[in-house]
């Protein structure tokens, strides 16, 4: 079942044009990954589905309604720049943000309650969001994105700025959400993250969905044309291959993308010639291969990827 | 519109915001701060202007040194013995002499102007003084020569007094106010002025402080732009009243304790006078008539007024604060935009000090009506003079259609503003953001 749709959105500021005619569905239940340099559209997209921002041209549904401030109710979302007053105690403040989204004064304090005891936090209930340390302020953010039991999450680069703790308990948390049947959209500029937890994504780049589906199906329809190759002694002779492209080249690593379907065993007779091979394994591509390939080379070299 | 959200916003800001250590603290210094200003003003315009400076009378008639020592013997020295060049001397010397004044025959018998030469700074308290004592002192030797009678010499002494009294509808003259209530208008109008700046000021940095706090962008996943501001403003507009209103008790609370005791001082000196002719000498002298308090009273309909326009012109100049908040990464920033708010309440603020004296000139009635003075002028006027019912309507009209344009070209910047993160917005940039929504 389609829970976010959105179809044909183009949303312009001044003459730049932020997106330009994107259209993708969100299936429930599922994770969403929207992926993309930096600039590419995704948060703009994202303010969008939240109602922030008014698309140009173009709609966007939830749940089978016109973004509106109803459907702004059925979403949790927590922005890339986030933060919350830090001259309020925890418990107001997460009492404000809850009943903004519309839910009861008793109900709202009910699942404040429930979720600051999940997070072992009740305690910091009185205290000031200012005498709290990051990763404590983080988890009274995110409380305050889902106290509300919406049924979809939207995330904007939720991992930046984590350490790798918070980063797995937040991962951890999502694909818990998962579990319960809730939809989640994030989006993220790294590619490790979408391929351990994505269900489905949608590449952007200059503002447009450059490629989109089910993450498998879309790198199945890549092939295996994709060597691992793990070796000891000189690397040198991976500069001496035509059409290939190497990705995560390290000094007894490369991830060699093989193009113009030449024969792949060449390859290897090359490098057994130069060095000792450890491994030689025959892969679909990376994800950041097939955005590479996807946006072009020459697109990109302005953009971090 | 979602009122349920804008009174949780209202609430939020509100509360927060009284609960403030800042918000107490103002409560209460201010009245202290502006008591102690008061005082020192009247202290300063009280006090005696008269610098202690001595004046040399180089006096050829022989007749009018003794007259000056006999006016003000601490001021003047007769120094008409000395040559013209040693008392210059004494003048340019230390601090022995620091004027003097050449007077001649001519300047009794003909209408030539006398000389006061100084050394260092005149001032003009000092040299107006001085020619005060000089005419007095003319006029009198002049009278003296004219060998005119008593009787004219006693109507030459009498001083003309004027007493004011307004003509009211009702065909009655009553007691004119027009002292007391130039000060109420002023006074009125000041307080509209803090109330403007003061509490726009506070929105501003609340609108700063969600924008560097980040949280702007989570409320605005719940809430409009619009109505966060609304609800912004309002929060921000009853803390005002609130501030008022503990104002407006500590005054009667105030009063309530001070006249008995005023009283209980001034009735020790009324008993100290022996006579009652001296008590009526005393109150003539201070211009005090008794029944002259009840002029104090005034009109509740000006309170009326203050409240509609405070309301009004708090909503307009409170969402330009908002946008200018909106605008800026932090409270530096905001530099480049106050000119756009403190001009014209500078402006309103500078022209009321004419206002108060002159509330029927023309540029007065145009600054009643202009809608970004009007608040603070138009207070001023009412209170002190008499304005036509039309004017009163057209400046409320006027007020209420900028407040409108002003809310809904400061909304288009805010809604785009409280989103740009790590920007300083320049003119050019507000102007696309009108033109986006």
């Amino acid at each position: 079942m389609v829970i976010i749709n959105v179809e044909n959105v183009t949303k312009a500021f001044g003459k730049n044009t932020a997106v330009n005619d994107v259209s993708f569905n969100v299936e429930k239940g599922r994770i969403f990954g929207l992926l993309g340099p930096n600039g590419a559209g995704k948060t703009t997209t994202i303010r969008m589905i939240n109602h922030i921002l008014t698309p140009d041209t173009g709609t966007i549904t939830i749940n089978g309604q016109i973004s509106s401030p109803i459907t702004q109710k059925m979403i949790g979302y927590m922005p890339e720049e986030r933060g919350l007053y830090k001259k309020m105690k925890v418990g107001e403040q997460l009492l404000y943000l809850t009943q903004l989204k519309g839910m009861s004064t008793s109900a709202a304090k009910k699942a404040i309650d429930f979720w600051l005891d999940r997070f072992e936090a009740s305690d910091w209930k009185k205290k000031e969001v200012g005498e709290l340390s990051k990763g404590m302020s983080q988890k009274i953010q995110f409380i305050a994105t889902i106290a509300h039991n919406p049924d979809i999450y939207i995330f904007d680069e939720p991992f930046s700025g984590l350490d790798p703790i918070n980063s797995e308990t937040l991962k951890e948390v999502i694909i818990g959400l998962k579990d319960e049947g809730k939809t989640i959209l994030f989006s993220t500029h790294r590619m490790e993250q979408v391929e351990q937890m994505c269900d489905d994504i949608c590449l952007f780049n200059n503002g447009k969905a450059v490629l989109q589906g089910d993450l498998r199906k879309v790198k199945s329809s890549f092939g295996e044309n994709t060597i691992n190759l793990e070796f000891s002694g000189d690397g040198s002779f991976l500069d001496q291959l035509e059409n290939v492209r190497i990705n995560n080249r390290s000094t007894n690593f490369a991830e060699i993308r093989v193009l113009n379907d030449q024969p792949m065993q060449k390859i290897l007779e090359l490098a057994m010639q130069h060095a000792e091979i450890h491994k030689y394994e025959r892969v679909e591509p990376s994800l950041n291969e097939i955005f590479i390939s996807t946006v072009g080379e020459d697109n990109l070299k302005v953009e971090e990827v | 519109m979602n009122f349920g959200k804008i009174f949780l916003v209202l609430k939020r800001e509100y509360i927060t915001r009284a609960r403030s250590k800042s918000f107490i603290l103002s409560t209460i210094l201010t009245p202290i701060v502006l008591i102690a200003f008061g005082s020192f003003m009247v202290w300063i315009v009280s006090s005696e202007t008269d610098s202690e400076k001595i004046v040399g009378v180089y006096d050829s008639t022989g007749v009018l040194a003794d007259h000056f020592i006999e006016l003000n013997p601490d001021r003047y020295l007769d120094v008409s013995d000395l040559e013209l060049d040693s008392v210059k001397a004494l003048v340019l010397g230390e601090g022995e002499l620091d004027a003097y004044l050449n007077l001649e025959e001519k300047h009794i018998e003909t209408n030539e102007n006398a000389e006061l030469i100084y050394s260092g700074s005149g001032g003009l308290a000092f040299t107006g003084s001085v020619r005060g004592d000089l005419r007095q002192i003319i006029q009198e030797e002049r009278l003296a020569r004219a060998n005119v009678s008593e009787e004219v010499k006693e109507l030459f002494a009498r001083r003309p007094g004027l007493d004011s009294r307004k003509l009211t509808d009702e065909g009655e003259a009553e007691d004119d106010k027009a002292g007391f209530m130039s000060g109420v208008g002023f006074v009125l109008g000041l307080l509209i002025f803090i109330g403007l700046f003061g509490y726009g000021a506070v929105l501003m940095r609340s609108v700063i402080e969600e924008k560097t706090n980040r949280i702007v962008e989570v409320i605005t996943s719940s809430i409009k732009p619009i109505e966060l501001l609304i609800g912004k403003v309002t929060g921000v507009c009853l803390l005002g009243f609130t501030q008022f209103a503990v104002w407006a008790f500590m005054y009667i609370g105030i009063s309530i304790v001070a006249v008995p005791v005023a009283g209980l001082i001034m009735q020790d000196q009324l008993t100290e006078m022996a006579s009652q002719e001296e008590i009526n000498a005393a109150a003539a002298e201070v211009g005090f008539d008794p029944a002259s308090l009840d002029i104090l009273s005034i009109d509740p309909m000006i309170f009326v007024y203050f409240f509609l326009f405070f309301v009004l012109g708090f909503f307009m100049y409170a969402s330009l604060f908002a946008a200018v908040g909106s605008a800026v990464d932090s409270e530096q920033d905001t530099q480049q935009f106050m000119p756009i708010l403190m001009v014209p309440l500078m402006g309103a603020y500078i022209l009321n000090t004419r206002i108060m004296v002159d509330p029927d000139s023309s540029l007065a009635v145009f600054a009643s009506l202009f809608p970004l003075t009007s608040p603070i002028n138009m207070i001023t006027r009412i209170a002190v003079t008499d304005v036509p019912i039309w004017q009163i309507l057209v400046s409320f009209t006027l007020l209420i259609v900028s407040f409108y344009g002003i809310m809904w070209v400061s909304a288009k910047i805010y809604r785009v503003g409280i989103l740009m993160y790590g920007k300083k917005a320049s003119f050019s940039d507000l102007l696309k953001w009108i033109k986006q929504g």
